[in-house]
């Protein structure tokens, strides 16, 4: 019962959360100086018919006004918007308008949560070690090494990485893996790497000074007394005490990482979510940018509402509220 | 003889005082970390280069020279050129000016929307109080470089924009840090005592207040400023940062990851000034989180 009503809260506050922020795209959309009819492209391409044939030019633009809603007042637009949002009806984007846009991101979507999700199994895979390594060896050159890379991991973004992979395996040793375009699973390795260090290095640092305080506590010095082997002493009373806390950082950090699926999408050239939002943003294509925010910042909230949950699982004491 | 006593005696206190002022026992500390010296060293030569830049660059940042379109370093251009002629030495002195303007001037608009919002919700308490508290939380929601891009996409390609649209969505963070520190503050038993000792409201800000709060709020900045640099050349990556013939780091590194096959310079340097920044902010705010809060942190 209590769990129900946890999630039931959970999901009022989500649910408000993707509301007021599809509201206030849409209106800082709708007041934004460009248009979709106005980019480059599209402008150069009516500007004969704009000059030759201003009816003509004046009926297409209404076409296109009425097809998107946009000739309606702004509230009753914001509330078509919301309504249709919210029951998956996302209609077609504007750099597309024969395809629907569930049928645009269905391929791309799958792209974006693999690089996501896989590079934060990638980091806790390799990060833990790192952190537990250098935890128990501290101040020796093994925990410097750990210590230093971690900052060089969390302080160089995905996107700078990205390129500097792009270098290396582009120009240097050229066949080992590819740096562009996705199909092949040797496609994903650059990119969930580049998008990992930044994760394996805040999980590495964690991991450290989460199992340097545990191992300080009362209860390791009595499993030691008891005469616990080093090893199952470390992983047992140890790590595994210190792994609770480190899933409150993945929380944050995974709203991090789809920040740069965003940008490694686009030096890769992956035709995942990312990109897609890169091109409908450049393209002022509202109904595709606004759907991509919606489908990414739904994700990143379930996935912090499923982290409280594991959370308090593996912790009774934590309180969930 | 008493006055000379008097006289000579607040001397030594004072000297005293200052060695155990906590700006200078930070220091103390800050010292001793060598990633961090090295850090602010190259910080320092960062803000020099941002503001002379410009004035030492060889050439303007519209000069192509299509007689040396994608030529590799040398001693006409140190850093080589680009697929239009850019020279990309003078390129990067220009993208160092406006990266520091973007980055310090959206921390600070950051930063003082947190203050005013943070000082509102922490003094007047209430309802005010809960409705910045639900703002924080929208904010952190979802990630702030998001509201950047919508932001962008209304306010306009430019400096300008880009300032307001990293630093609007930056508040949050502030806001709650100055919040929490105004509650431990005001209910805290120290400034009670001060002022059951009489002293005034400016001298409890000023002497008790102050000291306690620089470290967190430098701390802060320091941690902001990198986050800022980050995401101004990310809004370049997906296309929605400074239009093209304004240099930017973001436009160099999308160009040169499109053009690496056959002119690697474009990147070595670039990329190598870039990261390096960031890694030296990165030293310094951790160095500074060392050195204000010894404890803390790991």
């Amino acid at each position: 019962m209590f769990y129900v009503k946890f999630l039931a809260k959970r999901f009022v506050a989500i649910v408000i959360t993707l509301a007021a922020v599809i509201a206030i795209s849409y209106i800082m959309m709708y007041y934004s100086p460009g248009g979709f009819m106005n980019t480059t492209q599209l402008a150069s391409a009516l500007a004969p018919l704009a000059a030759q044939d201003p009816a003509a030019y004046q009926k297409l633009m209404e076409q296109f006004q009425s097809r998107y809603g946009l000739n309606l007042p702004l509230w009753r637009q914001v509330l078509q918007y919301e309504w249709h949002t919210f029951t998956f009806n996302f209609g077609n984007s504007m750099q597309n308008p024969t395809l629907s846009i569930v049928s645009q991101l269905k391929g791309a979507l799958p792209i974006s949560v693999f690089l996501a999700f896989g590079s934060v199994v990638v980091s806790v895979v390799i990060g833990i070690p790192m952190g537990v390594i250098a935890a128990l060896k501290r101040n020796s050159w093994v925990d410097y090494l750990v210590t230093t890379l971690s900052m060089f991991g969390q302080a160089i973004p995905s996107f700078v990485l990205a390129v500097i992979f792009v270098l290396i395996f582009g120009v240097v040793w050229q066949n080992v893996l590819p740096v562009t375009g996705w199909g092949t699973p040797a496609d994903a390795v650059l990119p969930v790497l580049s998008l990992a260090a930044g994760n394996i290095g805040v999980v590495a640092r964690y991991m450290r000074g989460s199992l340097i305080e545990t191992m300080r506590q009362d209860f390791i010095r009595t499993a030691k007394a008891k005469g616990v082997k080093y090893w199952a002493l470390v992983i047992r009373h140890g790590v595994r005490n210190s792994l609770t806390a480190l899933i409150t950082v993945i929380g944050p950090q995974f709203a991090f990482t789809v920040v740069g699926t965003v940008w490694v999408e686009n030096i890769f050239a992956i035709p995942g979510l990312g990109k897609v939002i890169s091109t409908a943003f450049t393209n002022f294509d509202f109904p595709m940018a606004i759907t991509a925010v919606f489908i990414l910042g739904g994700t990143i909230m379930l996935t912090n509402l499923v982290v409280d949950l594991i959370y308090s699982w593996m912790d009774p004491r934590v309180k969930l509220q | 003889m008493i006055v000379a006593i008097a006289v000579t005696q607040p001397q030594a206190p004072a000297r005293q005082a200052r060695r155990n002022s906590p700006m200078y026992r930070a220091w103390q500390r800050y010292r001793k970390n060598w990633f961090a010296v090295a850090g602010l060293i190259w910080v320092v030569i960062f803000f020099i280069i941002g503001i002379i830049g410009p004035w030492i660059a060889p050439y303007s940042y519209t000069y192509a020279d299509f007689l040396h379109m994608h030529s590799g370093p040398s001693w006409q251009h140190w850093f080589g050129t680009d697929t239009v002629g850019y020279d990309v030495f003078s390129q990067i002195l220009y993208s160092i000016r406006y990266a520091l303007e973007i980055a310090l001037g959206a921390t600070c608009v950051s930063f003082l929307i947190g203050v005013i919002l943070g000082l509102w919700a922490g003094l007047a308490g209430g309802i005010i109080d809960v409705i910045v508290m639900r703002a924080v939380d929208f904010m952190f929601a979802l990630p702030s470089f998001f509201f950047a891009l919508i932001l962008m996409v209304l306010l306009g390609k430019g400096i300008f924009p880009m300032i307001l649209a990293i630093g609007v969505p930056g508040w949050a963070g502030y806001a709650r840090l100055i919040r929490s520190l105004v509650l431990a503050m005001r209910n805290g038993e120290m400034v009670e005592a001060a002022r059951a000792l009489g002293a005034s409201q400016w001298h409890i800000a000023r002497r008790y207040m102050f000291p306690n709060v620089v470290g967190s709020m430098v701390v802060s900045l320091a941690f902001g400023i990198p986050y800022d640099l980050t995401a101004q050349a990310g809004l370049s990556i997906v296309g929605m940062g400074l239009n093209p013939p304004m240099p930017s780091f973001g436009n160099m590194l999308a160009q040169a990851g499109a053009n690496i096959l056959g002119f690697p310079w474009l990147l070595y340097f670039p990329a190598g000034v870039f990261a390096i920044t960031l890694l030296s902010f990165l030293f310094v705010a951790d160095g500074l989180q060392e050195a204000f809060n010894p404890k803390g942190g790991v």
